[in-house]
């Protein structure tokens, strides 16, 4: 009975691990770049949120009305600023680049916040209800069913709107999109502000149950890279896939091995992934070196 | 590079550099400000580490931002030997440098299996691993609480009552650092490591092992970023896992190189030089009362870097201090080496022989039986057959999908045949799936998109291949210059190579193949997009590499130079062969004149 517990509990944490592996996921599928800023627009959002809350009174949930607007336009500025002058540099630029805003932001917070952890009390998100003999938390089911939500509402993006069949030309075969008119940079910038917005979604879901610091984003970060990697770059799919795997990994290693070395097992198992299958479980095979240098 | 061979002292860049380090050894020994000799310390350990991480990350452009893993190793092998075993650190160094090339080869087993920002990632989560278990084993290291040195001064202890002593090991590490990488750059692994990071396909082609190249780049970085560590942890007398193994350590490392100038010899200690002062003052000015601004201006800095300094601080400062240079006085008369060229005779090398053994009388060379290559649902070669004798012109012609650059790619074993045998001087080549084996073997190749390593000048390019059968950079350099020679390139041997022309891009192509000592040459359309001038002079030069006893193979478009070139013409129409004959045949046969023209046109 513990273990249907540990991976409902699983599958619950790896709700939000998707949630904020989807965007990355797609910065990199069609703008080719690894944002490594990620997890700071992750600790913005919940920043967002908490003084949403404290200073305007905002239920957290309501307050993603303001969180994904901003998130949206500030991923935009990002790319226009940042991004764009190095479109043709080399990747390694590109990681420099998003490392060093990943420095600032970071920092600017801990200026900005101080670095205590701040957290918000929400008599409904600590509520949990029983299902059979297992315990449910209301806040981690929304979490849960909206990174569902988000999954299939990009996949409908994608699929039947014309900004999307735009975006997944481009993902395909940058030079026949742009032959075919598409303008190139305005579907980066608006794909890398959908990337962004989406891990607003997630910071303003989390953070309910979650503290919030300048770091924050560190930590989930490097969990995301790993359900990326896991699930295939730039798969929309192989994120929600792999943030759910992680998420049981996580929560069984935890309880079964110690819960200090739960992200040794994950990254033990995303080297191991990149060892016997380097373009993810939803990649195709050799898209792991596919433009990359 | 040119210069850098030079010997006298009396040679301004020799004093120069003798002078600045004096300069600086006489800043430490000086002072006895405890603030400026930690300063000096600082700056000393992170030219020295930087250097270190430079030779993967710069030379070979290998970003690794995991290489607290290796400065955390070095600290805690050493220090855990002491603390436990009261081994003194002096020796203990050794242990840290042995263990962290141990996991050298383990980080870089899996990680050099991904390119580009893979590769960074993975290195990511190698270093948090490497901190999770510092964390973990509490028993081993202490944990979170810290494991603290004590303080017995002693040089076997790496321990001093002073500063001072500090800073001058510090100043040796530095010196010992940037040593090692200029021999590195200089010598053969060197030249691997920039090949491979220009162009890693056209590197393997030219017979350099990446692989095998990148890992001993890894140990040789981790090693020496391992030293540094065990050094600074007895300095600080103090270890955590979260400043031993964090990744501010690895991103401080990168971003002095850069900052500095990535993949140059002295760009990372000058990075640090500027930068690790900057964060000093920083801290105090501004670190005390507002917590994170200064990191904040840091990263600032390293985003305009990126973007308006890509070549960083390093591409200012050379050509001033290059004229700078030349306005010196030389002492002792200018040494012979200087605007002359070195050259002794390479005898071991295969290139440069002149026996010529052709005609049909020659058993063959490549034999390939039946082979096919499938992509999918495209079938690029199906059930191909043809045998070539060495030293035969071997032209291969098609119209485009024929499946010509799919054979060379077979040949040289870039990609593998689905099915079929292809055989070298007898020897079944099926079982080698490297590039680089094939090349050693002694078959060597031309892309038809030219791939020239780009930051090095044509010489250095062609030493690369050179090295392939030479390990000693002035046996590669004269070969090397032989090639050009024979070429007619010898005059752009300092040019780099993004600046030349489409032509001479292409005969450096040819020169690095020539360079690998090959008993086949396969010519991946050499002569697309050059004048009627640069055909005629590239028709001559395949002829006299064929009078030099190599085999050549030339797929091309070039109908006039194939039919002239050509012993032998080979015609291939969607992967299969149409006929294979005397060009005189196969101009006169009907299928080829199809499968060029079309079938409604009537030859009158």
């Amino acid at each position: 009975m513990i273990l249907l517990q540990l991976i409902v509990n699983g599958l619950l944490l790896g709700g939000i691990y998707a949630l904020i592996s989807i965007g990355l996921t797609l910065i990199f599928g069609v703008v080719r770049v690894i944002n490594f800023a990620h997890g700071e627009f992750l600790m913005l959002s919940m920043y967002i949120t908490y003084f949403s809350y404290t200073f305007l009174g905002l239920n957290p949930y309501l307050s993603l009305l303001v969180g994904i607007p901003l998130m949206f336009f500030a991923g935009m500025a990002i790319d226009q600023l940042i991004i764009r002058p190095l479109r043709e540099a080399p990747a390694y630029m590109q990681v420099f680049a998003t490392v060093g805003l990943s420095i600032v932001l970071l920092n600017l917070a801990l200026f900005l916040f101080t670095g205590d952890y701040q957290s918000i009390h929400m008599a409904f998100a600590e509520k949990t209800f029983r299902l059979g003999s297992l315990y449910l938390s209301y806040a981690k089911l929304i979490i849960f069913f909206s990174a569902i939500l988000v999954s299939v509402g990009l996949f409908l993006l994608l699929k039947y709107t014309n900004i999307g069949k735009q975006i997944r030309a481009i993902a395909q075969d940058r030079m026949a999109a742009k032959l075919m008119g598409i303008n190139l940079n305005r579907i980066y910038m608006l794909t890398f502000g959908i990337g962004t917005a989406l891990v607003g979604i997630a910071g303003g879901l989390i953070l309910p149950v979650y503290y919030v610091f300048p770091s924050v984003g560190v930590y989930f970060v490097l969990t995301a890279f790993v359900v990326v990697v896991l699930g295939g770059m730039g798969n929309m799919v192989g994120a929600l896939l792999g943030g759910f795997i992680i998420g049981i990994t996580d929560s069984l290693s935890g309880y079964y091995i110690d819960p200090s070395l739960k992200e040794v097992v994950s990254f033990i198992i995303f080297l191991i992934v990149l060892l016997i299958r380097p373009s993810g479980l939803m990649g195709i095979v050799g898209s792991e070196e596919m433009g990359m240098k | 590079m040119v210069a850098g061979k030079l010997k006298g002292a009396g040679e301004p860049r020799i004093y120069v550099l003798v002078i600045t380090l004096a300069f600086l050894f006489l800043l430490v020994l000086i002072t006895k400000n405890a603030f400026y000799l930690n300063l000096y310390f600082m700056v000393f350990m992170f030219a020295g580490m930087s250097s270190a991480w430079n030779i993967i990350g710069g030379f070979g452009g290998q970003l690794s931002l995991g290489h607290s893993a290796f400065y955390g190793i070095g600290a805690y092998v050493c220090s855990l030997l002491f603390v436990k075993y009261g081994i003194p650190p002096l020796f203990g160094l050794i242990a840290s440098i042995v263990v962290s090339i141990v996991l050298a080869v383990i980080i870089g087993y899996p990680c050099f299996r991904l390119k580009g920002p893979f590769f960074t990632l993975a290195t990511i989560a190698v270093g948090e691993v490497m901190l999770l278990l510092a964390v973990y084993f509490r028993g081993l290291t202490a944990g979170s609480e810290g494991l603290s040195i004590p303080f017995k001064p002693s040089l076997f202890n790496l321990c001093f009552e002073s500063k001072t002593p500090y800073a001058l090991v510090a100043f040796s590490f530095m010196l010992f650092a940037l040593a090692l990488s200029t021999w590195i750059k200089r010598n053969r692994l060197g030249f691997q490591l920039v090949a491979l990071r220009d162009e890693d396909q056209a590197a393997e082609s030219l017979g350099v092992n990446t692989s095998k190249a990148k890992m001993a780049g890894l140990m040789v970085s981790g090693g020496l970023t391992a030293l540094g560590g065990a050094i600074f942890a007895q300095y600080v007398l103090f270890l955590e896992p979260h400043s031993e193994f964090s990744i501010n350590v690895s991103i401080n490392l990168a971003l002095t190189s850069m900052v500095g100038g990535l993949g140059t010899i002295v760009g990372p200690a000058i990075g640090s030089f500027l930068l690790i002062p900057l964060q000093e003052f920083l801290r105090i000015w501004i670190g005390s009362s507002f917590q994170g601004l200064y990191f904040v201006i840091y990263g600032a800095l390293l985003i305009l870097v990126v973007m308006f300094m890509p070549r960083g601080i390093i591409e200012f400062f050379s050509g001033p201090y290059q004229s700078f240079l030349t306005r010196l006085p030389v002492f002792g008369g200018r040494t012979e080496a200087d605007g002359k060229i070195r050259r002794t005779p390479v005898s071991s090398g295969r290139f440069g022989r002149t026996e010529t053994n052709r005609r049909s009388e020659t058993p063959p060379i490549i034999e390939v039986e039946n082979i096919s290559k499938r992509f999918g649902g495209l079938s690029a070669i199906t059930d191909l057959s043809f045998s070539v004798r060495a030293g035969e012109i071997f032209g291969i012609i098609g119209p485009n999908g024929a499946g010509k650059s799919t054979l060379f790619n077979v040949l040289s074993s870039v990609y593998r045949q689905d099915s079929g045998i292809v055989k070298f001087q007898g020897k079944n080549l099926s079982s080698i799936n490297k590039s680089h084996l094939v090349c050693r073997l002694g078959i060597g190749r031309t892309f038809q998109l030219v791939k020239p390593f780009e930051n090095i000048t044509v010489l250095e390019n062609v030493m690369v291949g050179a090295f392939c059968r030479h390990t000693k950079s002035s046996e590669a350099s004269s070969l090397a210059l032989d090639v050009l020679d024979f070429l007619g390139m010898l005059d752009k041997k300092d040019a780099f190579g993004h600046t030349l022309t489409l032509a001479d891009k292409k005969r450096l192509e040819l020169a690095r193949a020539l360079a690998t000592g090959p008993e086949v040459l396969l010519l991946d359309e050499v002569m697309a997009g050059l004048t009627s001038t640069e055909i005629g002079e590239a028709t001559e030069l395949i002829k006299k590499i064929r009078d030099h006893g190599l085999t050549v193979l030339v797929v091309e478009h070039v109908m006039q130079a194939i039919m002239s070139l050509s012993d032998k013409v080979m015609v291939l129409a969607e992967g299969q062969k149409i006929m294979e004959g005397s060009p005189q045949e196969v101009i006169q046969d009907q299928r080829v004149i199809k499968a060029y023209l079309g079938k409604g046109y009537e030859l009158t």
